[in-house]
């Protein structure tokens, strides 16, 4: 009986610290796709200024780039922007890439300010010289590189403390159990 | 031309008023926008004015006026959301838009420091010139334009402005680049300054300009035809609208490196008195062998003569 009742103690234990091990890694997962969110932005508002200033091509033009070129994260969202505003439907813009990002960033572990950078974005098109409106974007490149860098790294600091965290949380219940 | 055309120019909230306008999408002209004033259309040679509700009257009804919101969605529209992909276009006060229409601009100009065009700021009239192809128009006339070997002259087009220049040019090109009963299909380049010819939007003729035509859009002719004869080794260089020596030197180039040419210029007929200081210059120069007129006659635009470059009909 004694020798049971060990055993059950021994797999409450397992099971506790890998829950919270569990949990420990899910947060740090987490914070990796918030990174991947991020990383992604910036990629996205560079190519777009690259687009504009060397290129000189339209907005749908470089959603069908955006398109092929993005990761699932995006890639989805700017296939339906292109197909919305590319085939002479007379959808603006504007209107479309909204709806379409805040859609595709519903989920995304991001704070409202990161999700902006994107989402506001056609709030600076309409500018009559591509320099001017690669400019423009520019600086939200430059809020993503800073949203980027900032989690990039608070992303290590962060991994250790939660992991860290969950040990001990799991070590904590364990003693209670006990 | 069709309906969907006319109605793809619009965008979306504007589309049902202008429905009734493009029913007549085969005859319709240039629709013209003016801020603060009724939109007008011209159909048939004929000026209408466009209702509230899209219909067409020959009196303005008063009470539709056009709004600076209506020009700046619908340039915004023509240019895909993307004005600065046009900005070289709005420069020169004209954008070529889906479908080789031509849409003409004006509004307030800003300037650069040594007087030359840097923008228009805040476009306010819009003259939307519908592009209609009239395909087989130089079918008649091909005969006089080939030698019995089936090899094309170098010909030059004279016409006064408004004559239907360009129409031909581009109808000529699709023949010679297609080929026809004259002389087999040969691979042309176009020099399309203005996007006139081929009315490329993006880069796409829009225009049928034949299956063997290289299209140089928006490129300057001079520097245009160098490029082309370089990399694209035409047999037949086509432009438009000559004018000056520069032009003509590179038409002497491209005609030494072996390419038959088309070109038009403006002129009123090939007699001395026709000429004007351009046109005596690139008929002095030589390079022609078949020289057409187009001229107008009691109102209609037609076929005056092809003549040899010794001034007789052929």
């Amino acid at each position: 009986m004694t020798g049971t009742a060990a055993v059950f103690k021994l797999a409450g234990v397992a099971c506790i610290l890998a829950g919270s091990v569990g949990w420990g890694l899910g947060r740090v997962g987490e914070e990796r796709r918030r990174v991947e969110y991020l990383r992604e932005i910036l990629r996205i508002v560079r190519r777009m200024q690259d687009e504009i200033d060397y290129g000189k091509r339209t907005l749908p033009e470089i959603c069908l780039i955006l398109s092929e070129c993005c990761g699932p994260l995006y890639g989805a969202c700017f296939r339906r922007i292109y197909e919305l505003t590319g085939q002479g439907d007379g959808a603006p813009v504007k209107r479309v890439w909204e709806e379409q990002v805040k859609a595709c960033q519903a989920e995304a572990p991001l704070s409202e300010a990161e999700k902006a950078i994107l989402g506001n974005l056609p709030q600076c098109l309409g500018m009559r010289e591509e320099k001017q409106q690669a400019r423009n974007i520019g600086r939200y490149a430059e809020t993503a590189y800073e949203s980027c860098r900032k989690a990039e790294g608070a992303y290590e600091n962060k991994t250790r403390m939660l992991l860290s965290l969950s040990v001990l949380a799991g070590a904590f219940l364990t003693i209670l159990l006990l | 031309m069709g309906r969907e055309d006319i109605i793809h120019m619009f965008p979306e909230r504007m589309r049902e008023r202008w429905g009734k306008t493009a029913e007549h999408a085969g005859s319709l002209q240039e629709i013209r926008l003016r801020v603060g004033r009724p939109e007008t259309v011209m159909i048939d040679g004929r000026e209408r004015f466009v209702g509230t509700d899209g219909e067409l009257r020959d009196r303005p009804s008063g009470k539709t006026v056009c709004t600076a919101e209506d020009v700046d969605e619908i340039l915004g529209h023509l240019c895909r959301y993307s004005l600065y992909a046009f900005a070289d276009e709005i420069r020169q006060g004209f954008l070529t838009v889906q479908g080789g229409h031509r849409v003409g601009l004006a509004g307030q100009v800003i300037l650069e420091d040594d007087g030359t065009v840097r923008n228009i700021k805040y476009v306010r009239y819009l003259n939307i010139r519908i592009a209609h192809e009239v395909k087989g128009i130089s079918d008649p006339f091909l005969h006089g334009l080939y030698d019995g070997g089936g090899r094309l002259y170098n010909t030059l087009l004279i016409s006064p402005p408004g004559c239907g220049k360009t129409t031909m040019l581009r109808d000529l090109i699709r023949n010679v680049s297609d080929g026809s009963a004259c002389g087999a299909g040969m691979n042309v380049g176009v020099v399309d300054e203005r996007s006139e010819i081929a009315g490329s939007y993006l880069g796409v003729a829009q225009n049928d300009v034949g299956a063997r035509t290289d299209v140089l859009d928006g490129c300057p002719k001079r520097e245009g035809m160098m490029m082309l004869v370089r990399s694209m080794t035409p047999q037949v260089l086509a432009v438009d609208e000559l004018g000056g020596e520069e032009d003509l030197r590179a038409l002497r180039t491209a005609s030494g490196c072996g390419c038959r040419l088309l070109a038009t210029v403006h002129g009123e007929s090939l007699q001395e008195n026709g000429y004007n200081n351009n046109m005596r210059d690139i008929i002095m120069s030589g390079l022609f062998d078949r020289y057409m007129v187009l001229t107008r006659k009691n109102g209609r635009c037609e076929v005056e003569g092809i003549y040899d470059r010794n001034g007789r009909s052929v």
